[in-house]
């Protein structure tokens, strides 16, 4: 596990260089699959690929540059919120050209990513033992059941129609 | 995965928020990421694989199946390329640049849902008290888990494995609380590096399986679906969409939403209410229910190896 302790690298102008490259890559490879599976148009879906890899970058950006210690998710999260709100003169334009992503297109490449990421761990998922892996999926299972029943039950209780 | 946090404790720095961005920062900063053609050129052949193939319905019993998103076709095959001997273009440094790569799509998965948010906020504001109160319905795995890791064996590993989800924020927050070579942490770990392998695939199938078994609310399994990481949240989307397709807005709004309280507000429950509430059971049950402590030797063998 040596190879895990890097030292830490100053943000520069070339990581925004290495950023805006890889969030371009990632939104080609996006509006392909987009258009293979779904048939959406491929401008359009390249606009809205560009304002999704804009509000990333800003939030980004935002977690590295101003002293708050806040992640940039809340921050993306802020951000994407804002400019898609009922009434914010930025809304109809984002919906229109993010609406011709289908998020499970994104969802495919980012997990195409995370598989290969993932093998790395490999071995070591190799090394543990059965046990824990009941564990697990009782963990996830029991998480995610959990939350959806409370879920429901507060849904039904403040009356909201199925 | 588990190394951003190592990362973190020998930098002396227990926030949570810095794992995602040293990780990303020490990965995309330090080589110019976007020159590997190999690894990008790859990821759009098995998107544009599973793609093709498209979602596969498969009937279990009379009325229920089981739908496989081509999420997932591109996922295992993303991890059957690097496994596989004869595919020699995608190594050990490929998948340290998709992983550091990885840190950085997040914010386009997390920005489309932001979006879908935002268009329905003033649902989201209706829904507050379900969105808000289902976080406590992830305490639920204390009372299943626990019990059961403690009659499979495990000792004090069980409080890092079953007191939340075990995403990188609840890795942290064990590590920064038991200390990294604790069993707390082991046990956490266990459970991160499986989720990270199985948990995608698992919570994908449970959905598919909930949505056409269980009787709840649409709005109930949208929030479900963001109790564990953003690639859980999207692989538990998917079957979701597909059971419900007129409500796609905001299923993926409510979803969006709870994985981001999981992130935000959810830390804080695993951290007052969680680790304490796993405790306390711990040390009520394993003495009751627990294994003599010769069973203590077969945990090792369930710890994270190569401490």
């Amino acid at each position: 596990m040596s190879e895990l302790i890097d030292e830490p690298i100053d943000v520069s102008t070339h990581g925004i260089f290495n950023w805006i490259l890889l969030l371009a890559i990632f939104s080609v490879i996006t509006v392909i699959g987009n258009y293979v599976g779904y048939k959406h148009p491929i401008y359009d879906s390249l606009i809205g690929m560009g304002i999704l890899s804009l509000i990333t970058l800003i939030g980004v950006w935002m977690e590295r540059r101003l002293p708050l210690n806040i992640s940039s998710i809340i921050y993306i999260s802020l951000i994407g919120i804002f400019i898609a709100f009922p009434g914010v003169p930025t809304s109809e334009t984002v919906l229109y050209y993010v609406s011709k992503i289908e998020l499970l297109s994104i969802v495919t490449v980012f997990l195409a990513y995370v598989g290969i990421g993932i093998g790395k761990s490999w071995d070591e998922f190799k090394a543990l033992g059965w046990k824990a892996i009941i564990i697990t999926m009782l963990v996830i299972a029991s998480t995610y059941f959990g939350s959806a029943i409370v879920a429901h039950i507060i849904l039904v209780l403040t009356g909201v129609p199925m | 995965m588990g190394e951003g946090i190592i990362s973190d404790k020998s930098n002396n720095d227990n926030q949570t928020n810095h794992i995602y961005r040293e990780k990303t920062d020490r990965r995309i900063l330090k080589k110019n990421p976007w020159k590997d053609y190999r690894l990008h050129g790859t990821v759009l052949v098995l998107v544009i694989i599973a793609e093709l193939i498209g979602p596969i319905k498969i009937p279990i019993t009379n009325g229920v199946e089981v739908s496989i998103m081509p999420l997932l076709y591109s996922m295992v095959l993303g991890l059957v390329f690097y496994l596989a001997k004869p595919i020699t273009w995608i190594q050990r440094k490929q998948a340290r640049i998709a992983e550091g790569a990885m840190m950085l799509f997040i914010g386009i998965l997390i920005a489309k849902l932001a979006v879908s948010s935002g268009q329905s906020m003033h649902l989201i504001f209706e829904m507050g008290p379900a969105l808000l109160l289902q976080e406590l319905g992830h305490l639920a795995t204390i009372i299943i888990a626990l019990p059961v890791a403690i009659l499979l064996g495990f000792k004090r590993e069980a409080i890092g494995m079953t007191n939340s989800i075990g995403r990188e924020p609840e890795v942290a927050v064990v590590v920064d609380k038991y200390g990294f070579n604790s069993p707390e942490s082991r046990g956490i770990f266990a459970l991160f590096i499986i989720g990270t392998m199985i948990g995608t695939v698992f919570i994908s199938f449970l959905a598919s399986l909930s949505t056409t078994l269980l009787p709840l609310h649409p709005y109930a399994f949208a929030m479900a679906s963001g109790v564990g990481s953003a690639s859980m949240n999207a692989a538990a989307l998917g079957p979701t969409l597909a059971a419900f397709p007129a409500l796609e807005t905001n299923i993926e709004a409510f979803a969006g939403f709870s994985n981001l309280l999981s992130f935000s507000i959810g830390i804080y429950i695993v951290i007052f209410l969680a680790i304490p509430f796993t405790e306390k059971m711990y040390y009520f049950l394993e003495p009751r229910i627990g294994r003599s402590s010769k069973g203590s030797e077969s945990n090792d063998e369930n710890g994270v190896g190569g401490e």
